[in-house]
């Protein structure tokens, strides 16, 4: 018997565009991109060489199952987790129930809790919320021995108390764990910490849990917030080189795949769900699919925790890995969201292996040059993208791409286009890659 | 609109956190044993009463606050805490 087939059935997305899966579709293909400076109080600890991020739009976390009481026991990657969360279980057509109106739990109408699954992908959920603790752990005697009104006081940012709830906030796996309580769900529940990659990794094992037969249905993605109260996760990258330099006009800045690109824009962070269903569980129901998955597949390249291997080797077979799981040629590639951050190295290579497979037939473009780059969050958020792109069959522009890396078909206007099949790769610090295949139910 | 007493507030807190029957919210109610609270509802009790009247609860204090009046009590009397 051939393996189930496995639809996505539900998409929910909290990203620096938009909160909400049809605005941020829709900003997608206006080309509405999110760009501002960075927080100007992070200048009080260090003069990055990158001015700009991905700004979050403020939000009323309410409307997505999260109360004022939990919020102060969570971190900011796991309330935009849950609301991702909430809208693709909405999306996806299900009712939810009320269940425990003290713990704010609820149950979903026509879910076996037992045979679904939560897979979260996340880079490093909790830094903000571990930044801020230790914040008060090491700001507070201090404050105490120089007395009120020293002049290092401003400096001294901390939060009221340290947060009983510190470990639980902090811990990468709390998006997954908030998710699997909060609709009460008993399946496999893990957490990928593949850097970039990690988003992309989720999804695929929760597909292939639903191919194996151990899930009926499996809430996938990622999560991620970035913006520590000091701006030193920021700085990290900043002096890993791999953020945009030529910040002079904002709204030029971030131009992955152009001759001219300078690094990557940081996200202040983001999220991406998807409902992915067995096709006899969404037919059941009578649950209409946005698109297939058709397969997973990843490699390990084993050469720099922070460079590309200029070879490729293992990305171009992870590639033909892909396709031969969904038993497509690369002829059939109809699109390709490219993992394309915007750094020199990264393009470069990525546009030679995208040209070596597919040659200059598929729609290739770069979701990180509208949403920046939220790292764990990045490969959901673009694997949303994909999949709303077959639904639509449409595609969205490369912003800021004036002058291409590689001859290749770059999308430079958004518009329809046919797509029977397409292709989401993801890279990570670390060495790990991943990708996905999306086709037309 | 009436600037909400310290009780009202308190009250506030205890019906949000503890999600208990709006008639069990009486002074002399005891947060353990007449309203359920668990020792992590404790903590989320301290934690929103700190965040409402933004000022510090030590573990000492948090102790001893047994009852809602308890807790009215010590905000009252304590320095620092927005009263109003």
């Amino acid at each position: 018997m051939s393996p189930t087939r496995v639809f996505v059935t539900g998409i929910g997305v909290a990203a620096p565009m938009a909160i909400g899966t049809d605005p941020f579709w829709r900003a997608c293909l206006d080309g509405a991109a999110a760009v501002g400076p960075i927080p100007a109080h992070w200048l009080d600890y260090h003069h990055p060489s990158s001015t700009l991020w991905a700004p979050l739009p403020e939000f009323d976390f309410l409307q997505y199952n999260v109360n004022r009481i939990e919020r102060m026991q969570i971190d900011m990657a796991t309330v935009l987790g849950l609301c991702a969360c909430k809208q693709a279980i909405d999306n996806a057509g299900f009712f939810i129930r009320a269940k425990d109106d003290k713990k704010n739990t609820f149950s979903v109408d026509g879910l076996t809790a037992s045979r679904c699954g939560v897979f979260v992908g996340t880079g490093m959920a909790g830094i903000a919320s571990f930044a801020f603790n230790q914040a008060f752990h090491c700001f507070s005697p201090i404050k105490e021995r120089l007395g009120v009104g020293s002049p290092a006081e401003p400096l001294l940012r901390m939060p009221a108390r340290f947060n009983p709830f510190a470990v639980s906030q902090i811990m990468p796996n709390a998006t997954a764990a908030a998710i699997g309580i909060k609709y009460s769900l008993t399946g496999p529940n893990n957490t990928f910490a593949n850097a970039c990659a990690a988003g992309t990794v989720a999804i695929g094992n929760g597909f292939r849990a639903i191919r194996s037969g151990r899930c009926d249905l499996a809430i996938t993605g990622g999560a991620e917030y970035l913006a520590d109260e000091f701006g030193g996760v920021f700085r990290g990258f900043d002096l890993a080189k791999t953020l945009v330099r030529d910040c002079g006009i904002p709204e030029k800045a971030n131009r992955p795949f152009d001759k001219n690109r300078s690094g990557f824009l940081f996200a202040e962070g983001g999220a991406a769900m998807l409902i992915l269903e067995s096709k006899e569980h969404a037919d059941s129901r009578g649950a209409v699919p946005i698109a297939e998955v058709a397969a997973f597949a990843e490699s390990f390249d084993a050469y720099s925790m922070m460079a590309l291997d200029p070879g490729a080797g293992p990305i171009k077979a992870m590639i033909r890995d892909a396709l031969d799981e969904a038993g497509l040629t690369p002829a059939h590639i109809d699109y390709v969201n490219a993992h394309a951050t915007g750094t020199q190295i990264n393009d470069e290579i990525e546009a030679r292996v995208i040209d070596e497979i597919f040659g200059k037939k598929p729609s290739v473009n770069a979701t990180k040059s509208l949403v920046g780059h939220a790292i764990g969050a990045s490969g959901a958020i673009e694997s949303a993208v994909t999949a709303l792109s077959i639904r639509d069959q449409a595609v969205h522009a490369c912003k800021n791409l004036d002058d291409p890396v590689r001859d290749l078909n770059f999308v430079t206007s958004p518009g329809q286009r046919e797509i029977r099949a397409a292709l989401k790769n993801s890279f990570a610090f670390g060495g790990h890659n991943a990708a996905l295949v999306f086709v037309r139910p | 609109m009436a600037t909400l007493t310290i009780t009202q507030r308190v009250d506030s807190i205890v019906k949000e956190v503890l999600r208990v029957d709006p008639a069990k919210i009486i002074p002399s109610s005891r947060f353990k044993e007449d309203l359920g609270a668990d020792s992590l509802d404790l903590v989320t009790l301290i934690m929103a009463l700190e965040e409402e009247f933004k000022g510090p609860i030590s573990d000492d204090e948090a102790a001893n606050l047994a009852t809602i009046g308890d807790a009215v009590n010590f905000i009252e009397k304590k320095t620092g805490f927005t009263a109003l």
